[in-house]
């Protein structure tokens, strides 16, 4: 094994240990009044239940042509930051309105952890990505994690200028382990899509994980 | 009355009917994505706050929701929808102008949107009015046996016509944009091919309904600008020659008028060609009370007869071609102006016979894309845009020229739509070539890969123009 | 002292039993009594075995008088917790007690495919005049057992009743009779393959016209559960058992509009289960029952074993009579008289030698009567609000009308190939006096064998526009200048809907997704038929309030008035492209669709009148949320009574189709519904047997969001389709057509 395939787990851990949270910003996802429902240091729930179909905590109201339309959480945590000015204010497309303090589950760490750890593959232009028809037939019949590519296999469908373009995989081969991207949300150039673990890479990131595991409370 | 007008728009038209607002003493409002947030049309405008505030960012262009809430938020008045868009969606401009705080659609009455939208029932009218349209179904078929003889029937009568090599199209009735359509030389192909797009338009558009029309080889594809009031009056400002496309039927370089004698040798009276299709257009915006601007596409076949392809009830993107060769009191008037004008209850206030025609105007549509591979977009940075400035051209662009510009890459790549016009076709083709040799365009891809524009095909291209 | 220990013993259960009947271990003064119970028991090395024996007796004696007193004052809820005793007897001890021997079908105890349902073959002996006589019978019922696990209480799941289905066909094809035990406290609420509606309502359209007598005894009648065995010749009741269209706290739930979670106040239970009427007195007065089989003081338990006797006496007797009834008059007064003659009450030699063996004309008769028996469930004090004279001018008029259609469809569907070769023969050589003698003959012919419409359709149809959608008519919903979002625009990213667009243009679809918006019932009636056929019938059949409760009358005043109609159901004739149907049509906004004793005569009159004009029949189901509960069992016999008329409307070649929309649930899913062989859904619609509150609430556990989508009912295999509600009328025409065949009735 090489070198800069260990991971210096002590230093990332405590890392983590230092910070163990995540800030996702909530932004308005269109024009409209807002009323806000929490206040900052709030517990806020995100999708629960056994099919993750309960809604989370309601943030925010967003009125837009007389549509009162409830905003809930989607991730566990507090609020960390509420935009007060805006209440009860007509914001703009985009607006950044709150943010929700997340505290890393282990799964979580483990995969930041691993984005280190595995071949990213990036989007190569600013677009929105599908994953390829083929592709996306085998991860809904055999799990996303049993799915393997190698060089040359249409990985992605990529939308661009209201053109659709197939996009091929060039890298070692492995298995898709993590994806980073949500199909048809706008990608940034650069930004990894998935995440691939090269057969030799199994030992390490099943390390990462046990480790992360023993470690992390 | 003073209006606010909230432009529905992006790009060049944005800024071109923020001008036009700016002439007639409207004011008005920008909207933009945050994909667009470099472009010219909100850097020009984004000064203002508060209750000044012009540019207003939106989730979508394409949802009608984000426009009438800004439009509501900021009084707007009337709404623009430019081309693209919302400009022939006849539920919108329905819906704008019959809501609790109705607004002025600038644009036809949403009837005539709807009605003239329908192809079908376009052509249904055109016929009633004795307009001809391409020989072919004029309700969709779903009866296989009945399809059949109506191909084999206009097969032979293209036969008889001597053309030597009958052909038809299949198309989805439901369809639209280029989608569904299949072409059939021999009967003997046509079930299969009858079956294939009848299941294609079922599963695509939940409707097995079949339209089929004779296909037109060599043609010559014209458009018709009308002027209408909500008076009554209705006036033409003449034809343009939108013959070459590129793959996917863009058009990238237009010209007026229709046709030049002076560059082909037609096989039939053009200028008496000419006046029947404007006569035509007329008698059909007569028919169903037009009342904006609009344009009317025609195919006009090899022997000279025109048949109406369909109606545009929008402002299109090549309408300064025309007004370039049209004088109204030796002045080139603003088709943009006229329209909101006219949407506003105005008169046009002037008579056909006051229009003058004179000269040619070509139009390019400058396009960042790779003409040699089926005119794939490029996207990248650009790093300067100049273009010459001649009392003989115009150049309406959102291509900032002071700054680098990234290409947004959820729309079409346009750069930039050129104007040069003469006093002849052959003129305006001189000046056009110098005006595209005058044109400097630079960038890169994000891997540095210089640009590529389609400045060369348009270069290669003028000499066809009209020449058919 | 062994003996008084077990004395001790059963003093002690009978107190215990007293208070868990009661519902409180302090009713009446049983406290006291358990109190002196246990100073006795405590005494029992310091007393002489006399004096325990005195002692326990006073305790006996007074247990006695308690126990009287509670039978007095038995409440519709102490019933329920009769019958969720684990002392009551169960399925199991009649098997041993009542019968001579019996082989358990289809598994073994736990062993089985569903051990709450067993079935067994077992023989019945009875001593006639000295000799033993033994006839053979089909056992079916409910195993509650007494707290087994693996019974699952009794809630049969879809394969237990397709079990009990199986083992029915094999009493049919053996010519025995079927003795059904309802122990049940209603079905397990699963959408697993074949789901429990599609099981129960299979179950019942079978039964309807099972060629064997069909005994059935009722000590816990769970609604759906308890039809899924039921439908019967012979419907006995133990008298301390229940018969209820809910459970009692699943009623309360609904009446008092609680919330999931929260505790249903137990005062609530109490007296819905009193609404109710569940008690085997109040079913024999509502006729739901036909007799009504005694037990002891409080309730029979397991070792009650003078009472297992009294069960084979009635269940002989019951048996005997229905077999009888189909022999003859005669045979039947015959039978009555020496019963009567009889000394003793009942008992092993009070029976009388009858075969249980029916030949042809017999099953005839016998399915003849069950037939009407079950026509009449519900039906007294149904009257039209124009009162008697009405129900007689519709009576006459729907005679006339039936001579007509005899005319036309029996007599002279024989003679119609004959006849129509001699005309043929005639005509083909016709000269011009030939055309003058047939011509009026012709027309005559033409009169009776006329088809409206159907023949003149072209084979294909290009429709116009404006015909698809009748564009006088724009839901009312559609006036409003807002807009919503659509359910699934986080998955499919729709844009929010303008509402006048959505409920104008678009019939309530996304325009994006496809998702169906709820539309009013008035739209069908608009787009689905043909402009101004709709004829309705029978419109003043008014619901009732059959139990008299207060509290529902005003509900149903109120329902009166928010919809200007008189039920939820409304049965009309119509045309779709020109194809005649008669359909009938539950809708949301009248009591959300429930099916009471008045929606399940019109539905049988309904499919009388679709087999008398030999006409389509279609049930379009707006929505039903289930039986109405307000009418307890009355409600729930609708769902065999349903049944029965669609099995005789489809057995003399009709044509039934079922469409659902928006939410349909439980009982009429669970039979006159999900017994159609086309059953079609409108997309976005649920259909299913128990909704997702009452599964969470019965078997604890969560069901997936899309658990009764119309999309999974398609997968189960529960119907055959899913329509776009624009295309509603394009599809129903090509049902019809492909289904229905030229005669758009079957044969």
């Amino acid at each position: 094994m090489s070198q800069h395939d260990t991971v210096n787990y002590e230093a990332v851990l405590s890392k983590f240990r230092e910070d163990p949270f995540t800030y996702v910003d909530i932004h308005a996802m269109h024009t409209g009044q807002i009323r806000f429902h929490v206040h900052e240091g709030d517990q806020v729930e995100g999708l629960t239940g056994d099919f993750r179909h309960i809604k989370g905590t309601l943030l925010c109201e967003l009125t837009r042509e007389r549509n009162q339309k409830p905003i809930h959480c989607t991730t566990k945590g507090e609020v960390s930051f509420v935009n007060k000015d805006l209440d009860g204010k007509f914001v703009q497309a985009g607006e950044k309105i709150m943010t929700i303090r997340h505290p890393l589950k282990k799964r979580e760490i483990i995969e930041q952890i691993l984005r280190k750890v595995l071949v990213p593959f990036a989007a190569p232009e600013k677009a929105k990505y599908y994953f390829a028809m083929d592709i996306q037939s085998r991860i809904e019949k055999f799990g996303q994690r049993s799915v393997s590519v190698k060089a040359g296999d249409e990985l992605f469908t990529m939308s661009l200028m209201k053109r659709d373009t197939p996009v091929f995989y060039a890298g070692e081969s492995g298995l898709i382990h993590s994806v980073y991207f949500k199909q048809g949300q706008s990608m940034e150039q650069g930004e990894p899509l998935v995440g691939i673990c090269p057969p030799e890479k199994i030992a390490v990131v099943e390390k990462v994980i046990t480790r992360v595991k023993a470690e992390w409370e | 009355m003073k209006a606010k007008v909230l432009i529905a728009n992006r790009g060049e038209i944005a800024i071109r009917i923020a001008t036009a607002c700016e002439d007639l003493g409207h004011d008005f409002i920008m909207i933009y994505t945050d994909a667009d947030k470099d472009s010219e049309h909100v850097r020009r405008y984004a000064d203002g706050s508060g209750k000044e505030q012009k540019v207003w960012r939106i989730s979508s262009y394409t949802d009608p929701n984000e426009i009438l809430s800004i439009a509501d938020h900021t009084s707007c008045t009337a709404i623009h929808p430019g081309y693209g868009f919302f400009s022939e969606d006849y539920r919108f401009a329905r819906r704008v102008t019959i809501r609790d705080r109705p607004l002025i659609f600038i644009g036809p009455k949403w009837e005539v949107i709807r009605d003239l939208g329908d192809k079908i029932n376009t052509k249904k009218v055109a016929n009633e009015l004795g307009i001809p349209t391409i020989p072919g179904t004029s309700a969709p078929i779903y009866n296989e046996m009945e399809a059949e003889s109506v191909a084999a029937k206009l097969l032979n009568e293209q036969l008889e016509q001597g053309i030597t090599e009958p052909s038809i199209l299949v198309k989805a009735a439901a369809g639209g944009g280029g989608m569904g359509i299949e072409e059939v030389r021999r009967i003997e192909q046509f079930r299969r091919t009858y079956r294939e797009v009848k299941n294609y338009a079922k599963r695509q558009f939940g409707d097995g309904g079949v339209l089929i029309e004779t296909c037109l080889r060599d043609y010559n594809h014209l458009e018709v600008q009308l002027l209408c009031s909500q008076h009554g009056e209705q006036l033409h400002f003449g034809t343009r020659n939108c013959t070459i496309q590129s793959t996917g039927r863009q058009k990238r370089l237009e010209a007026a008028p229709g046709f030049d004698d002076s560059c082909f040798d037609y096989a039939f009276d053009s200028k008496e060609v000419l006046a029947q299709v404007i006569d035509y257009s007329l008698k059909l915006a007569a028919h169903v009370h037009y009342d904006n601007v609009g344009t009317w596409e025609w195919i006009v076949a090899r022997n000279g007869q025109p048949y109406l392809l369909e109606v545009n009830t929008r402002i299109q993107v090549e309408n300064d071609v025309s007004a370039r060769i049209s004088f109204y009191k030796n002045k080139q008037p603003n088709l943009l102006r006229e329209q909101i004008r006219v949407a506003l209850g105005e008169k046009i206030g002037y008579s056909q016979r006051k229009v003058v025609f004179k000269g040619a105007c070509i139009e390019f549509r400058i396009v960042a894309e790779d003409t040699s591979r089926d005119f794939a977009p490029w996207i990248g940075k650009i790093t300067r845009f100049e273009f010459p400035k001649h009392d003989w051209s115009a150049v309406y662009t959102q291509v900032p020229s002071d700054r680098t510009y990234d290409i947004p890459s959820d729309f079409d790549p346009n750069l930039a739509l050129a104007l040069v016009w003469g006093d002849s076709i052959a003129q305006a083709k001189e000046r056009g070539r110098a005006f595209l040799k005058e044109v400097s365009i630079q960038g890169e891809t994000s891997s540095g890969e210089p640009m590529m524009t389609n400045l060369q095909y348009l270069n290669d291209n003028i000499e066809r123009l009209l020449t058919f | 002292m062994q003996e008084i220990r077990k004395r001790l013993t059963k003093v002690e259960e009978r107190i215990n039993y007293i208070g868990q009947v009661k519902g409180s271990a302090d009713w009446g003064n049983i406290d006291s009594v358990a109190q002196r119970f246990k100073g006795v028991q405590d005494a029992i090395f310091d007393l002489s075995a006399e004096q325990m024996a005195e002692k326990i007796h006073n305790l006996e004696e007074e247990l006695a008088f308690l126990e009287e007193r509670a039978e007095e004052s038995l409440t519709g809820m102490d019933r329920v917790r009769i019958v969720r005793s684990p002392l009551r007897f169960s399925l199991k001890d009649i098997l041993e007690n009542v019968y001579e021997d019996y082989t358990e079908l289809g598994g073994e105890e736990e062993d089985s495919i569903d051990a709450s349902m067993v079935c067994a073959k077992a023989t019945v002996s009875a001593i006639i005049k000295g000799k033993t006589v033994t006839q053979q019978v089909m056992v079916i019922g409910h195993e509650k057992g007494h707290g087994e696990e693996y019974r699952n209480g009794g809630c049969s799941k879809p394969w237990g009743n397709e079990k009990a289905l199986r083992f029915m066909m094999v009493a049919q094809t053996e010519g025995i009779p079927i003795h059904s035990y309802i122990f049940t406290p209603g079905s397990f609420p699963t959408e697993d393959y074949p789901g429990a509606g599609q099981q129960i309502a299979r179950n019942i359209y079978a039964m309807t016209k099972l060629e064997v007598p069909i005994i059935s005894i009722i000590s816990e009648g769970g609604s759906g559960g308890a039809e899924a065995i039921g439908c019967s010749d012979y419907r006995l009741m133990f008298s301390h058992g229940y018969y209820s269209v809910i459970s009692p706290e699943g009623g309360a739930a609904i009446e008092g509009k609680v919330r999931e979670g929260e505790k249903i106040p137990a005062e609530m239970v109490e007296s819905c289960a009193e609404r109710l009427k569940i008690s085997a007195a109040d079913n024999l007065r509502l006729k739901t029952i036909d007799r009504v089989v005694d037990e002891p003081v409080l309730g029979a338990k397991r070792d009650d074993f003078e009472f297992f006797k009294r069960i084979k006496y009635e269940m002989i007797r019951a048996t005997d009579e229905v077999v009888l009834k189909t022999k003859s008059l005669r045979a039947f007064r015959n039978y009555e008289m020496k019963l009567k003659r009889s000394t003793k009450e009942f008992g092993d030699d009070a029976h009388i030698d009858v075969s249980w063996e029916l030949n042809r004309d017999e099953l005839a008769r016998l399915l003849d009567m069950r037939s009407k028996k079950y026509r009449q469930m519900g039906c007294e004090g149904l009257c039209t609000k124009d009162g008697i004279l009405g129900c007689l001018a519709n009576r006459v008029k729907e005679k006339s009308s039936k001579y007509f259609y005899n005319i036309r469809y029996d007599l002279l569907h024989s003679h119609q190939k004959q006849v129509k070769q001699v005309m043929h023969d005639v005509t083909s050589e016709s000269s011009a006096v030939i055309k003058h003698v047939t011509g009026p003959l012709a027309g005559i012919f033409g009169f009776f064998t006329r088809k409206p419409d159907t023949e003149r359709l072209p084979a294909s149809r290009d429709l116009d526009r404006e015909e698809l959608y009748d564009n006088t008519y724009t839901s009312p919903l559609a006036n409003e200048d807002r807009t919503i979002t659509c359910p699934n625009s986080e998955q499919s990213g729709c844009k929010d809907l303008w509402v006048p667009d959505l409920y104008g243009q678009f019939g309530g679809v996304c325009e994006n997704c496809g998702h169906h918006f709820p539309l009013e019932y008035q739209w069908y009636l608009k787009n689905l038929f043909d402009r101004d056929s709709i004829r309705e019938f029978n419109s003043k059949i008014s619901a009732r309030n059959p139990l008299d409760s207060p509290a529902f009358e005003k509900r149903l005043q109120d329902a009166f008035k928010k919809t200007g109609r008189r039920s939820a159901m409304i049965t009309f004739d119509a045309r779709v492209h020109g194809v005649e149907v008669v359909v009938a049509m539950l809708y949301s906004n009248f009591r959300n669709g429930t099916v009471g004793a008045t929606e399940g005569e019109k539905f049988v009159q309904a499919a009388e009148r679709a087999r008398m004009m030999r006409r389509p029949l279609l049930s379009y189901v707006h929505t039903t949320g289930g039986i109405r509960i307000q009418e307890g069992t009355l409600g729930v016999t609708q769902m065999p009574k349903c049944t029965m008329a669609v099995r005789e409307y489809v057995d003399a070649g009709g044509l039934y189709m079922v469409v659902y929309d928006n939410n349909s649930y439980a009982g009429p899913v669970a039979s006159f519904l999900g017994c159609s062989y086309y059953q079609f859904a409108i997309r976005s619609s649920r259909v299913g047997f128990a909704g997702p509150r009452v599964i969470r609430d019965t078997t604890g556990e969560d069901i997936p969001p899309d658990y009764h989508s119309a999309r999974n009912a398609l997968k189960r295999g529960h119907i055959q389709g899913i329509w776009d509600r624009r295309e509603f009328r394009t599809n129903l025409h090509k049902s019809l057509m492909t289904m229905g065949g030229k005669s758009l009735y079957y044969r």
